[in-house]
């Protein structure tokens, strides 16, 4: 789905935007560079695997055979990812031409982890001092529990039944997607809506993304979460781990984690440690297709009607943003959307293609695999009541009228139509209408007619 | 024939099934050894489950006169996946268990030893083609599969009828057969089932490089195919063998029904009568 890509991506920009020295200190873990390496484009990828156990650079041309024609700017886009990340070096001999190499420490320590593999700064505490931990499904259970209130708190900050945020973490994640004006309720933004109909990998890696950059606003260094987060997502799901391994900044960036869902805090009698769930471990599949088992939960009909089986009160929610809800039953949730509730979501700053992606991700799996998953009659209509929005469009523009004479009125719709910024003209009434931003320049052409 | 490119890809998931073969009369004489061929093999391995957390391989053997499962990656706790170590670990002790078993079968059925033994391809493609098709059925979110073929014994033309069901059936399936010559001879087999399902086929000239070649052809994934120039075959060696004696054979009778070809003419076609 483009979105994931496009939320990842940024994250990834974030740390290509990391100064060279910090970048390179972050490749000494070899997990670091793995997380790296999964994130880049297929063809990226397999460059860099084929470079990996080449010493000396290869130049750019060679390397711009290795695509069949026509393809080259995939090419060149492979490239340039690699260059960003510094994964790969630019190197220019004597005649000036450019080769590729790649970056030694990464080199180094995937050779080694192709060999060794990884050992994590930390190892599993034994269940001898950790007792019963909870079976996976119970770690999901609360993944999604936490997850979802943290989505419902951005909805309807009132209505909040786990009341345990901190106001200033709080604050950082709803950066952007909350706009409050003086006196009243924070309400969602454009861009809060656009995140709650995302994909939930997407929404992590924004979640992410704006922590981070918070995090230098809290005088915490960006890089150590960065480090930190990738680690995370490579320990093993369900295993506790002692909080005692983990340095100040990291102490306190699971806190924040453990509310969102990411991981889950316990405590024993003498240690504490924290859990990987789910989500945390799906924290380096950021490029590939999502791989959550979450089954779809919508079936749309031809007649316009929703039915959504799910218990949950964030699904409702995400519901009632474009559809018409009519019933609540306990375990399904009825709707229609109209054209009023469509026109609502568009006020909101929704758009069509957001709708649509959404209830095509989110079908239910006895529609989802009939072609269309949803129906087209329904896609449709909701493109063209997009399209009805825009049937007006609005340009800023100057009106010149009262001209002395026809040649001069002829001279100026000329000189207007060879430049391109002509919009109309009335030859009877001799009236001109020109785009806004070439004001000066006809007023300039004017005076020189005089 | 055309080629299985014709699936559109999105994304680099993939599922390589790895037939490597481990006849004994071919390794003796071979040049590389079979133990740096193998790790060569795990280290391609691991390289491949490197790529994408969600790719999945499996090592198949086949010996002279029986296959087995070597790995599958997807066999380790959901936890963590498989360490790096341990797979080269679990791999080589359950190929040493297999090579013993499967020399003990050979003994026991003396037909077959002798040091142009072939090894059993059309059962390693029959295992990998059914553990294709129970990926296929898990679901709408499945890996894209591929078998790769690492063979270095001389094609077995009894076994024509075989090979060439399981290369059909490949290439129903749009599922490439790529192939990597080890040994000194081209395989018609092979080079027959890569231009027709789609694959790459390749005889690497330095064996001791052999993780290098292994790496920049055959990691590939489906997606990226099609952007990229792969090793293409000059001339692929089209001959058959006969249904009969089992004979490589330029020309023969066909029977008109059934399409079977056989070195004599007969009054009875022996398939389809």
């Amino acid at each position: 789905m483009p979105q994931v890509m496009v939320v990842a991506r940024n994250f990834m920009d974030m740390v290509a935007a990391l100064p060279a020295s910090k970048l390179d200190m972050l490749y000494d873990s070899a997990f670091i560079c793995e997380a790296v390496l999964r994130s880049l484009p297929p063809l990226a990828k397999k460059y860099a695997l084929q470079m990996l156990y080449v010493l000396a650079p290869v130049t750019a041309t060679a390397m711009e055979e290795w695509v069949r024609e026509g393809y080259a700017a995939k090419h060149r886009v492979a490239i340039d990812k690699l260059l960003q990340l510094r994964v790969f070096v630019e190197v220019r001999d004597k005649r000036k031409e450019v080769s590729y190499q790649m970056n030694h420490k990464f080199q180094d320590n995937m050779q080694k982890y192709l060999v060794d593999g990884g050992c994590l700064p930390r190892e599993p505490i034994p269940l001898s001092i950790t007792g019963r931990l909870p079976s996976s499904a119970d770690l999901e259970t609360y993944a999604l529990d936490q997850w979802e209130c943290f989505l419902l708190q951005l909805i309807n900050s009132s209505q909040v039944e786990k009341g345990s945020f901190s106001s200033s973490m709080m604050k950082t994640f709803q950066r952007g997607l909350l706009s409050s004006r003086d006196g009243e309720a924070p309400k969602l933004t454009e861009n809060g809506f656009q995140f709650l109909l995302m994909e939930t990998n997407a929404q992590l890696w924004y979640i992410m993304r704006e922590y981070i950059s918070s995090a230098e606003e809290r005088g915490v260094d960006p890089t150590e979460l960065i480090s930190f987060l990738l680690e995370l997502s490579f320990h093993y799901l369900g295993a506790a781990y002692s909080l005692n391994t983990l340095t100040d900044v990291q102490r306190v960036a699971i806190k924040d984690l453990a509310v969102l869902g990411l991981v889950k805090l316990q405590q024993g009698r003498k240690d504490s440690w924290f859990l990987p769930t789910q989500l945390a471990t799906n924290l380096s599949a950021s490029l590939s297709d999502s791989s959550s088992s979450k089954e779809g939960f919508v079936v749309v009909e031809t007649n316009f009607r929703l039915y959504a089986y799910s218990t949950s009160k964030l699904h409702c929610e995400i519901l009632r943003l474009f559809s018409r809800v009519e019933y609540q039953l306990p375990n399904l949730v009825v709707g229609a959307i109209t054209k009023e509730s469509i026109y609502g979501a568009f006020e909101n700053g929704i758009t069509a293609e957001q709708i649509i992606s959404f209830l095509k991700q989110n079908a239910h799996p006895r529609v989802a695999d009939k072609i269309p998953a949803v129906p087209e009659n329904v896609t449709d209509q909701i493109r063209l009541w997009e399209s009805d929005r825009n049937r007006v469009e609005m340009i800023p523009s100057h009106l010149y009228e009262d001209f002395p004479s026809k040649e001069w009125f002829e001279q100026c719709c000329d000189h207007a139509r060879d430049h391109g910024y002509l919009l109309w003209e009335d030859s009877r009434r001799m009236r001109l209408i020109v785009r806004g931003e070439f004001h000066s320049e006809m007023r300039e052409f004017l005076r020189r007619q005089r | 024939m055309t080629s299985a490119h014709s699936k559109l890809y999105s994304d680099d998931v993939s599922l390589v099934v790895v037939v490597v073969d481990t006849n004994p009369f071919f390794w003796a004489t071979a040049a590389l050894p079979f133990a740096d061929f193998f790790a060569n093999l795990v280290h391609f391995v691991n390289s491949i489950l490197l790529l994408n957390h969600l790719n999945r391989v499996v090592v198949i053997a086949s010996g002279v006169s029986s296959c087995a499962y070597i790995f599958d990656s997807s066999d380790a706790s959901p936890a963590g996946g498989v360490g790096v170590a341990a797979t080269f670990d679990k791999a080589s002790r359950r190929v040493e268990e297999f090579i013993a078993q499967d020399a003990r079968a050979t003994a026991a059925n003396s037909s077959a030893a002798s040091a142009n033994a072939a090894a059993l391809l059309s059962g390693a493609l029959s295992l990998a083609m059914c553990y294709i098709q129970r990926i296929f059925r898990s679901g709408t979110r499945h890996p894209q599969p591929r078998i790769l073929c690492l063979q270095g014994s001389p094609d077995g033309p009894e076994q024509y009828v075989a090979v060439m069901n399981s290369i059909f059936s490949a290439q129903r399936s749009m599922v490439p057969i790529d192939s990597c010559i080890v040994g000194t001879q081209d395989s018609a087999f092979l080079q027959q089932a890569s231009y027709i399902t789609g694959g790459v086929y390749l005889k690497p000239q330095e064996l001791n490089g052999l993780f290098q070649y292994l790496a920049a052809v055959f990691a590939t994934d489906l997606h990226s195919r099609t952007f990229l120039r792969l090793p293409k075959t000059l001339g692929v060696d089209f001959r058959a063998s006969c249904f009969c004696h089992k004979k490589t054979i330029d020309m023969g009778y066909v029977c008109s029904v059934c399409l079977s070809i056989f070195c004599k003419n007969q009054k009875k076609c022996s398939t389809c009568g």
